[in-house]
């Protein structure tokens, strides 16, 4: 479930389009970055939007392509739905946690289970962009081009080590919304999650928060 | 003795001497199911001919999995690509994406690439490796026996290694092997159940050890 976590929190950081590499220079002042992601969080009620997420292992000659939908609410409701290739849903709600697997559904309560309220603690955190300027967990890099700032997460501690070796988070700076994650393995193998069609700040039912059996 | 008493001694003789007949069936049975089948041994190099094709599938394979193994319940995707003749990558992530473990099992021996460290315990790759081998009919054997058995609509490809023994269950009906069991000196080990075969791989694997908790369930994606 460490996994999980890791993943949740990464994919928490949410957002939206497009991702070039190419020509991205390292940003020196980094305070006025941090302030400009500051916005990713404060003016944020909810976020909508689709994903289509790749998977690269080095022995295959295509990647795995997932897709589904994810649906925020500030400030701890959270929905992240696969449509493809099979529907799974995980949704957080305050205390609660829901996850629906096919027909099967489990509950699990953030209170009573220690792992799951870690991974509240840190998803809550991540959003509020704690994760940027998380220097205890991440040695962070910053790097802009003309659309776009780039961060590059490198896990410092050992059980996050051998998992990822870094992390890069491509962000829109027209409304600095997160448009691409890329989680790269140690093995170089890779998942990039792209958010398309993204809505901001519009009403999202509570329904879409529960799941009922 | 009257006629009714006689009569009843005789029932009775006749009901233990058959209840010791059936008795001895039954533990006979219980012992080894196939012993009274027809029975013809082929060898080793007839592997190829169990109707079969999971192992020799060129296409990569992806199975939703949900495993089982004492209180940990992982679920994700597993992928399967044959590399080579006897090598194959073997890969399960998360529906997130992050590598749970990835394994190359080659000619039988299963080599860690990578493995998460709750699950990278010698106990637990050993485990992996036999099912895997199960599934893939990677075993090492000796020879290979057929066995008809027709009452039930069978044709058992046994695999046989000295105290090991692989069944790959056929069902002559169908043409699929419908079942595998692994069995050490005639005790289950490992029970597999594949079913709703596609293009000849089957569409739903069930893995089910007897002596451990660890339950496997795959449905094909892709």
């Amino acid at each position: 479930m460490k996994i999980l976590t890791i993943l949740i929190t990464l994919i928490f950081l949410s957002g939206f389009i497009y991702a070039q590499e190419s020509s991205f220079s390292e940003i020196m002042d980094i305070d006025k970055v941090k302030t400009e992601l500051n916005k990713l969080s404060d003016n944020t009620s909810t976020i909508q939007s689709k994903f289509i997420q790749e998977k690269h292992l080095s022995f295959l000659t295509e990647n795995i392509i997932s897709k589904g939908e994810f649906y925020f609410k500030s400030p701890n409701q959270l929905r992240w739905e696969y449509s493809e290739p099979f529907e799974y849903i995980i949704v957080f709600n305050d205390k609660n946690i829901f996850i629906k697997d096919e027909d099967k559904i489990s509950t699990f309560d953030t209170e009573s289970n220690k792992m799951f309220s870690e991974i509240s603690n840190m998803m809550i955190g991540t959003i509020q962009g704690d994760l940027f300027t998380d220097s205890e967990r991440f040695d962070v890099k910053y790097f802009e081009n003309a659309s776009q700032y780039l961060l590059e997460l490198d896990p410092k501690l050992p059980e996050m080590k051998s998992m990822l070796k870094t992390i890069k988070i491509y962000i829109d700076k027209s409304d600095i919304s997160v448009a691409k994650i890329k989680m790269i393995e140690s093995s170089d193998d890779y998942t990039s999650i792209d958010f398309t069609n993204r809505t901001l700040n519009q009403p999202i039912d509570n329904e879409k928060f529960n799941i009922h059996k | 003795m009257n006629f009714k008493v006689r009569q009843l001694i005789n029932d009775s003789k006749f009901i233990i001497r058959y209840s010791i007949l059936f008795l001895f069936l039954l533990i006979s049975s219980c012992s080894n199911p196939y012993k009274n089948l027809s029975k013809t041994e082929y060898s080793a190099d007839n592997i190829k001919q169990i109707p079969y094709a999971l192992p020799f599938s060129e296409k990569t394979l992806i199975y939703k999995a949900d495993i089982s193994f004492y209180k940990n319940d992982i679920s994700g995707l597993l992928i399967m690509k044959k590399i080579d003749n006897n090598i194959y990558r073997i890969a399960l992530t998360t529906q997130f994406g992050l590598k749970i473990f990835d394994f190359e099992l080659n000619h039988g021996t299963l080599n860690v690439k990578y493995c998460a460290e709750y699950l990278d315990k010698k106990v637990i790759i050993n485990t992996f490796q036999n099912d895997f081998n199960l599934l893939l009919i990677q075993n090492q054997v000796k020879n290979i026996f057929i066995i008809e058995n027709p009452e039930r609509n069978q044709k058992i490809w046994q695999l046989e290694s000295g105290k090991l023994n692989y069944n790959y269950i056929q069902n002559t009906d169908s043409e699929k092997i419908e079942n595998i069991s692994f069995k050490k000196r005639n005790s289950e080990k490992i029970s597999v159940g594949l079913y709703n075969y596609q293009d000849n791989i089957p569409g739903n694997i069930t893995l089910e050890h007897h002596n451990i908790k660890l339950k496997m369930n795959l449905k094909l994606i892709q």
